[in-house]
């Protein structure tokens, strides 16, 4: 008696446990639903006009589950409704970090340009610009990589075998060529485009330049917001920074500019 | 101050000196003392030619003087005694010595004097002189500076970029120039809109303007910041890099003139006071100042000098100032929304579509690429492709457009674009492109359009999917341009790129490592291929064995198989030395290349004896196994 009462027989145990399988079984099933949940909840928030909410809810799907092009693209769109110029441009070069050539991300932060007069300044050289935003940096940065390891196998499997036919070994010579010049390219565009690591957008209409950092400081002029701006070093709470086209530069408040890539 | 400096510099010197002279040998160890010496001899190695190395500078204070009055050229001469200077002489350009001063400056601790020798160089006929060398004799030697030019202008003149009308001539100077009690005595501000006529401007226009820092004369002046706008109600654009500087009349008094250009754009409609600022420390002649007394009757007793005698007697003053334009109301109108053209895109100015580039045969549903060039000036950053028309016959998508500057400021220039095409409807069309914009100066919207191109479309026409009588009878209603939302959650990704994270530099080390082991297993696979070395080690190898073999056999008292094994290993030898095939190699052709008397050739003789003649007595074997010794060091040799 004493040991049926410490060890009940096993349908008995089958019996209680399946109600306890069932709850976990919904637990699991509702934490699925519910990680699909805030990106259609905020879309849904979206859709009812509801852009405050919409822009916190997308806030919070990138802080808790990092950085997505949909999300930043929809936040883009949620401080464009609201008329934050300067956060929806931000958002949406954020998107063009990931998703580069998306129609519609382009469409839309053309848009945002326009509203907020947050103009790019003509480019010296327009074909070659083209040229070299092909692609984006982190594309060009994979190019090099691919062409660096693609050399270095050719060089590892021409090195252990001896490649039996005169096609075979031509093909390698060409693949080797097209990796170097690849390596070459790439390379020459990211010294290029080096700056462009240090690319901030000025969040805020009221936002000012100083001639130094301090709130006290003398204000040098307003870039306005969206405004595509060079940041530079950063002391106290704020950052120096270059408007490009134009000879502003000075000392900005860091809650006032954010930069497109953060450290 | 710097001659203090370099005195207490001397005498820190001296007793550093003093010191090693007396430590060196008594306190400090001997290889302390040599390295003291070494570096003394260093210091002194230094220092003496930064101290001999002679040279003459001339220069001017500007490069152009209006005529009548003058410019003073410094003539620096460094590194040595100064002799002889000789004054080249210059049609109608007068060079006249205006004192003498030295100049004694130790710079990261290296010490330098300069005799530095002032003249007045001026003219009273405009033109481009050209100073030829001064030729100055230091320590015997000498030197030349570098030639030098100075214009004489009659009047000054600049040009404006295209937009913007020339600048007016200026006023002559009054008699003389005054103290200024105006405020502007360290400059000022001037911004000239070149729309003179018009005092309104239009949101989104970009006017273009033309900025001047006026400073006087004489003023030394350093700028701490760029051109700004005092409110918020305005944005300066594409202000020019390099400003033009010219000397000016105005109100009777002579500025060095700064001229920029640029443009400047409202974004709300309204009044706004306009003024740009200008932050700068200007240094100007204290006219206050008692002036000497002026010595009349010598040889510079001329009135074409007393700007230069005044100039440099009078003191200078500094100030940090703001340089301001003066606050200018301006009228911001928007744009009118009676008659806006449907396609109208933010344009504003005053454009020219160019013909545009059309394929002639096309086929409905295609896309094709079509090419069109829109010039003119005004905000080329809303300049947009021009449309298709007749529109409903079309349906384009957007392109890409490339702007060329034409002037300095991107006011004018032209704007290519390329865009994709597809016809809707089949048969032959007419086809033209059009583009509307606002025209400031004539205050209306104009639509320009291109000459109608014939072109073949094969095909039957498109039918739309879902034709909506409903709602084309319907008023239209404002498109909303802002593309909707996206419904699916994208990859997670790293906003970094990858050249900014560590994995990039991993990467490539990897590959490095790859193209470095894949040079080493194709060197390793090249040398074991080799044909020769694979010989040689097979020869060393069939030397070896034949080497134990007859020491097995001398172990064994066989004779004749000792001596068949060494001559073999003597044969792979040679074979492998002489490139031959060893069992070809007998004491014939060992006599015919080596001496006969070498241990090779003995013991080719004595192995040929056993094998031939007599056997020998196995109590022979330590003598023949030196020989074999013998034979085998001077093949290794």
């Amino acid at each position: 008696m004493k040991i049926a009462a410490a060890n009940p027989p096993s349908e008995f145990r089958m019996k209680a446990m399946l109600p306890l399988a069932c709850c976990f079984l919904l637990l699991g099933l509702s934490n699925i639903i519910a990680a699909a949940t805030p990106l259609e909840q905020a879309n849904r928030q979206f859709a009812g006009g509801d852009f405050a909410a919409a822009a916190s809810a997308y806030e919070q799907i990138l802080a808790s589950d990092g950085p997505r092009a949909a999300v930043f693209y929809n936040l883009g769109n949620s401080y464009q409704r609201l008329g934050q110029y300067g956060p929806a441009i931000l958002a949406y070069e954020r998107a063009r970090l990931l998703t580069p050539r998306d129609p519609d991300l382009l469409a839309n932060l053309t848009l945002a340009r326009k509203a907020a007069a947050a103009f790019e300044e003509p480019r010296p050289n327009p074909r070659l610009d083209a040229l070299l935003h092909l692609l984006s940096r982190n594309e060009w940065s994979w190019l090099v990589t691919g062409a660096a390891c693609l050399l270095g196998g050719l060089a590892l499997v021409c090195g252990a075998l001896r490649l039996p036919r005169p096609g075979w070994r031509k093909a390698a010579a060409i693949a080797a060529t097209l990796a170097a010049l690849g390596m070459a390219t790439g390379t020459t565009v990211l010294y290029v485009r080096r700056a462009e690591a240090a690319r901030g957008i000025v969040l805020s209409a009221t936002a000012s330049v100083r001639i130094s950092p301090f709130e006290s400081a003398d204000a040098l002029g307003s870039p306005g917001p969206g405004r595509c701006v060079q940041l530079g070093r950063k002391a106290g709470g704020f950052i120096y920074l270059e408007v490009p086209g134009t000879q502003l530069r000075g000392w900005m408040a860091d809650r006032e500019v954010a930069a497109v890539a953060p450290d | 101050m710097v001659s203090q400096i370099h005195h207490s510099n001397i005498r820190w010197t001296g007793h550093v000196a003093r010191c090693l002279g007396r430590q060196a040998f008594v306190e400090l160890s001997r290889t302390a003392a040599w390295w003291t010496l070494v570096t003394a001899l260093l210091l002194i190695t230094i220092g003496v030619p930064t101290l001999a190395a002679a040279a003459v500078e001339a220069a001017l204070d500007r490069d152009s003087v209006p005529a009548g009055r003058g410019a003073l050229m410094t003539l620096r001469v460094s590194g040595g005694r100064v002799g002889k200077i000789e004054l080249p002489e210059v049609d109608n350009l007068l060079i006249q010595a205006r004192g003498q001063s030295q100049q004694f400056e130790i710079i990261n601790g290296q010490s330098s004097v300069s005799a530095i020798y002032n003249y007045a160089v001026g003219s009273t006929t405009p033109g481009t002189y050209q100073i030829p060398p001064i030729g100055v004799t230091v320590d015997g030697n000498k030197l030349t500076s570098q030639p030098l030019t100075l214009k004489v202008l009659a009047a000054a003149a600049t040009q404006a970029p295209a937009g913007i009308a020339p600048l007016p001539p200026s006023t002559p100077p009054a008699a003389a120039d005054t103290e200024d009690t105006s405020g502007k005595r360290f400059g000022f501000l001037t911004v000239e809109p070149a729309t003179s006529e018009r005092k309104h401007v239009y949101v989104g226009e970009i006017a273009p303007v033309r900025i001047r820092a006026w400073l006087p004369e004489d003023a030394r002046a350093q700028l701490h910041s760029g051109i700004q706008p005092e409110g918020q109600a305005f944005t300066l654009h594409n202000v020019s890099e390099r400003p033009q500087q010219t000397s000016e009349v105005r109100d009777g008094k002579r500025y060095t003139v700064i001229t920029w250009y640029g443009g400047i754009s409202a974004t709300k409609a309204g009044s706004y006071p306009a003024s740009l600022s200008l932050k700068a420390s200007v240094a100007v002649r204290d006219t206050s100042a008692p002036q000497p007394r002026r010595r009349s009757g010598g040889p510079f007793d001329d009135p074409f000098f007393d700007s230069i005698l005044d100039r440099m007697n009078t003191p200078m003053i500094q100030q940090d100032v703001t340089l301001k334009s003066e606050d200018q109301e301006i009228e911001v109108r928007p744009l009118p929304t009676h008659g806006r053209p449907a396609g109208f895109s933010g344009a504003v100015g005053d454009f020219k579509l160019e013909a545009p580039e059309l394929p002639r045969a096309w086929k409905t549903g295609e896309p094709q690429q079509v090419s069109a060039r829109i010039s003119g000036s005004g905000n080329f950053a809303l300049v947009e492709a021009p449309k298709l028309s007749p529109p409903d016959a079309w349906k384009a998508y957007p392109g890409k457009g490339d702007f060329t500057p034409g002037d300095e400021a991107a006011f004018s220039g032209s704007k290519s674009f390329q865009f994709s095409a597809v016809p809707r409807k089949g048969g032959t069309q007419d086809v033209a492109l059009n583009f509307s914009f606002f025209n400031p100066d004539a205050g209306a919207y104009q639509t320009v359009t291109s000459p109608a191109q014939q072109i073949q479309v094969a095909g039957t026409d498109l039918v739309e999917q879902e034709p909506n009588i409903a709602a084309a009878r319907e008023p239209d209603k404002p498109r909303d341009p802002l593309i909707g939302q996206h419904a699916q959650l994208t990859p997670r990704r790293s906003l970094v790129p990858l050249v900014a994270r560590p994995e990039f530099v991993r990467l490539l080390v990897i590959a490095a490592l790859l193209c470095v082991l894949g040079g080493l297993l194709g060197w390793h696979r090249r040398r074991r291929a080799d044909p020769m070395r694979r010989a040689r080690t097979a020869e060393e190898r069939a030397t070896r064995e034949a080497l134990h073999a007859a020491a097995r056999c001398a172990a064994a008292g066989d004779v004749s198989g000792y001596f068949a094994a060494a001559r073999q290993a003597l044969q792979h030898r040679l074979g492998s030395r002489w490139r031959q095939p060893a069992h070809a190699i007998t004491l014939a052709e060992v006599t015919a290349r080596m001496p006969a008397d070498s241990p090779v050739a003995s013991f080719f003789r004595e192995a040929d004896r056993n094998a031939y003649g007599h056997s020998a007595a196995d109590g022979d074997f330590p003598q023949w196994q030196a020989l074999l010794a013998d034979a085998m060091a001077s093949l290794t040799e």
